[in-house]
C-alpha cells in the first residue's frame, strides 16, 4: 500500500493540471488581498464597516480548484488509457483507489491549510487596527473554522474521486460535484420553511459551518446538526462517494 | 539471465500462462468462447487471428483487466489479480496509447517502478535499453507511435519478469526498430522466458516466432509451430490466410 501511494503522490505531481488546480486554489491570497484593501479603504472613510472574512467568502474557489485534483486523480487515467496500465502493475482496484485517497487527502488539506491560513494572516495584516468585521474575534476562537473549511475541501476532493472512479469521465464528474456545491444547495435555499433549513443543513457547503456552531445564513437560519452530526455527515459524502467509486471500479471491465 | 541447457528446470508452472475454457460475453458477442491454450517458456509464441478475433481481449483476460464470464486465465498457476507484486512475474505492452501525455516518459516509468518497490536505477536502464535515454524527461505525448512502443516495452521489462506479453508492439517502428524488437523477442525467449507477441505482419512473425496460435471468431483454430506451418504451407502467410478463411468478419469481398 505504502509504494502505491508513493506512485500516486509522484503520477500527481508530475502532470502539469495538479499545479494549475494548486495555483487556482492559491488565487484565493490574491483576491483576500485584493479585498481586505479594498474594505480597509471603506473603513478609512467611513469609520467601520462589516465585512465578510475572505477565507469564508472565498472559500469556494478553493473547493472547486481542488476538487479538480480528486476527479483528475482517476478520470484523467480513464480518458487517456492509463488505468489499463495501472491496473496492470496493480491489480488490486481498492488497493489504487484507497492510495489514490490518501495522497488526495494529504495534498487537498495540506494545500487548504496553508491558502486558507495565508489568506487569514494577509487579510489580518492588511487590516491592522480598523474595525472591519471579519477581523473582531481572536485567532484561536477561528482555528476550528478554519479547520473546518480545509476539511471541507479535502470531503469535496474524495467525493469528486469517487464520483470520477463511477462515471469515469472528467465532464461528469466535475458537473456532480458543482451540482453538490452550488445547485442542490441552491435549490434547498427556496424550499418552504421549515424544509428549507433541514433540507439544507445537510448540504455540502452548510456542513462546515455547523461544524463550529456558526448559522448557515439570514435565510436559513441555525442549523438542526451539532457538530458531530456535521461532522459525520461531511466524512460520510466522501465515504458513500468512494464506496460507490469502488463499486463500480471493481464491477466494470476497463 | 542467459539459461544453459544444464540448468535444473523451472517448477512445472513457473512462467507459464495457461487458458482454461476462457470466454468472454459482451451482450451478444462471444469475444472469446471456450478458449484453452498455454503458452510454454523458451519460445516466442506467436498470437494471430483477424481483426475482431478476440486477442486483445484475451490478453486483457489474462491481465485481470476484463473479468471472464466463464473459465479462467493462469499465470504462474494463479489468476492475475493474485500476484502481489505483478511486474516481477509478468510483463504487458497491451496499448502503446495507454499512457497520460502530460507525463516525461522517466516519471511515467517511475511512477509505475515505484508500486512494486523497483529501485529508481532500474528506469534508467530500460530506458536505455529501448534507446529513449535522450528524450525520458520529454512529455510522452509528443511521441511518436514507435517512441510510444518503445517507452511501452520499456514498461513490461522494468520488473525483469519471466513473463511477457506484447500486443502489435511493432505497429508504428522504423526498420531498424522492427529488427530491434525481433531481437529482443529472440533474446528474451533464449533467456528462457515466456513471450506471447500478437502481430499482423506474417513476414515479421515467421522470423520472431517459434510457436503460432491462430484465433478466429473467439476460437482457437490452431496451434503448431512455425516449422509444422510452414511445412505444410508454401509460407506462415499462406498458413494463416487458409486457417482463417472461415473466421474474418471484417474486410472487403475477395
Amino acid at each position: 500500500m505504502r509504494a502505491v501511494v508513493s506512485s500516486e503522490r509522484l503520477k500527481l505531481r508530475s502532470v502539469a493540471s495538479t499545479h494549475y488546480a494548486l495555483g487556482a486554489a492559491a488565487l484565493m491570497v490574491v483576491l483576500g488581498v485584493v479585498w481586505s484593501l479594498y474594505v480597509s479603504g471603506l473603513a478609512d472613510e467611513r469609520g467601520s464597516v462589516r465585512a465578510a472574512a475572505p477565507e469564508e467568502g472565498f472559500l469556494p474557489l478553493v473547493q472547486i480548484s481542488l476538487a479538480v485534483i480528486g476527479v483528475l486523480a482517476i478520470t484523467a487515467e480513464h480518458a487517456t488509457g492509463m488505468i489499463r496500465t495501472s491496473l496492470t502493475v496493480v491489480p488490486r482496484r481498492d488497493v489504487l483507489l484507497f492510495a489514490k485517497a490518501a495522497i488526495v487527502t494529504v495534498m487537498t488539506f495540506a494545500a487548504a491549510t496553508a491558502i486558507l491560513m495565508t489568506t487569514y494572516a494577509a487579510s489580518r495584516l492588511i487590516a491592522g487596527e480598523r474595525r472591519l468585521g471579519f477581523n473582531e474575534s481572536s485567532f484561536a476562537g477561528n482555528v476550528p473554522t478554519l479547520l473546518a473549511s480545509a476539511l471541507s475541501v479535502t470531503v469535496l476532493a474524495l467525493v469528486g474521486l469517487g464520483l470520477g472512479a463511477a462515471v469515469r469521465s472528467t465532464a461528469a464528474a466535475l458537473v456532480s460535484v458543482v451540482s453538490l456545491l452550488f445547485v442542490l444547495p441552491g435549490i434547498a435555499n427556496y424550499l418552504p420553511a421549515p424544509w428549507n433549513t433541514r433540507i439544507a443543513a445537510f448540504m455540502l457547503p452548510n456542513l462546515t459551518p455547523q461544524l463550529t456552531g456558526e448559522r448557515l445564513s439570514s435565510r436559513l437560519g441555525d442549523g438542526i446538526l451539532p457538530p458531530w452530526a456535521a461532522l459525520l455527515a461531511l466524512l460520510a459524502y466522501a465515504a458513500v462517494a468512494l464506496g460507490v467509486g469502488l463499486h463500480m471500479l471493481n464491477k466494470r471491465d476497463v | 539471465m542467459v539459461r544453459c541447457a544444464g540448468d535444473p528446470p523451472y517448477p512445472i508452472l513457473d512462467g507459464m500462462i495457461r487458458l482454461n475454457h476462457l470466454t468472454k460475453r459482451y451482450g451478444d458477442t462471444l469475444a472469446v468462447d471456450d478458449l484453452s491454450f498455454t503458452v510454454e517458456p523458451g519460445h516466442v509464441t506467436g498470437f494471430l487471428g483477424p481483426n475482431g478475433a478476440g486477442k486483445s481481449t484475451t490478453m486483457r483476460l489474462i491481465l485481470g483487466l476484463d473479468t471472464p464470464t466463464s473459465g479462467e486465465a493462469l499465470v504462474n498457476g494463479r489468476p492475475y489479480t493474485t500476484l502481489g507484486r505483478p511486474m516481477a512475474q509478468v510483463g504487458a505492452l497491451l496499448d502503446a496509447g495507454a499512457v497520460h501525455g502530460g507525463r516525461s516518459a522517466y516519471h511515467h516509468l517511475l511512477c509505475l517502478a515505484r508500486t512494486n518497490d523497483i529501485r529508481e536505477r532500474r528506469v534508467a536502464e530500460v530506458l536505455d535499453l529501448v534507446g529513449l535515454t535522450g528524450v525520458a524527461r520529454r512529455r510522452v505525448g509528443g511521441f511518436s507511435l514507435g517512441m510510444k512502443q518503445r517507452l511501452g516495452i520499456a514498461a513490461a521489462l522494468l520488473g525483469d519478469p519471466r513473463v511477457l506479453m506484447f500486443d502489435e508492439p511493432v505497429n508504428g517502428l522504423d526498420p531498424n526498430g522492427v529488427r530491434w524488437i525481433r531481437d529482443l523477442m529472440r533474446s528474451l525467449a533464449a533467456e528462457g522466458r515466456t513471450v506471447l507477441l500478437s502481430s499482423h505482419l506474417m513476414s515479421e512473425m515467421a522470423l520472431t516466432a517459434d510457436r503460432i496460435v491462430i484465433m478466429g471468431r473467439g476460437k482457437l483454430i490452431a496451434e503448431a509451430t512455425v516449422q509444422e506451418l510452414t511445412t505444410r504451407y508454401p509460407t506462415l502467410e499462406d498458413a494463416y490466410l487458409a486457417l482463417t478463411a472461415g473466421s474474418v468478419q471484417f474486410g472487403a469481398a475477395r
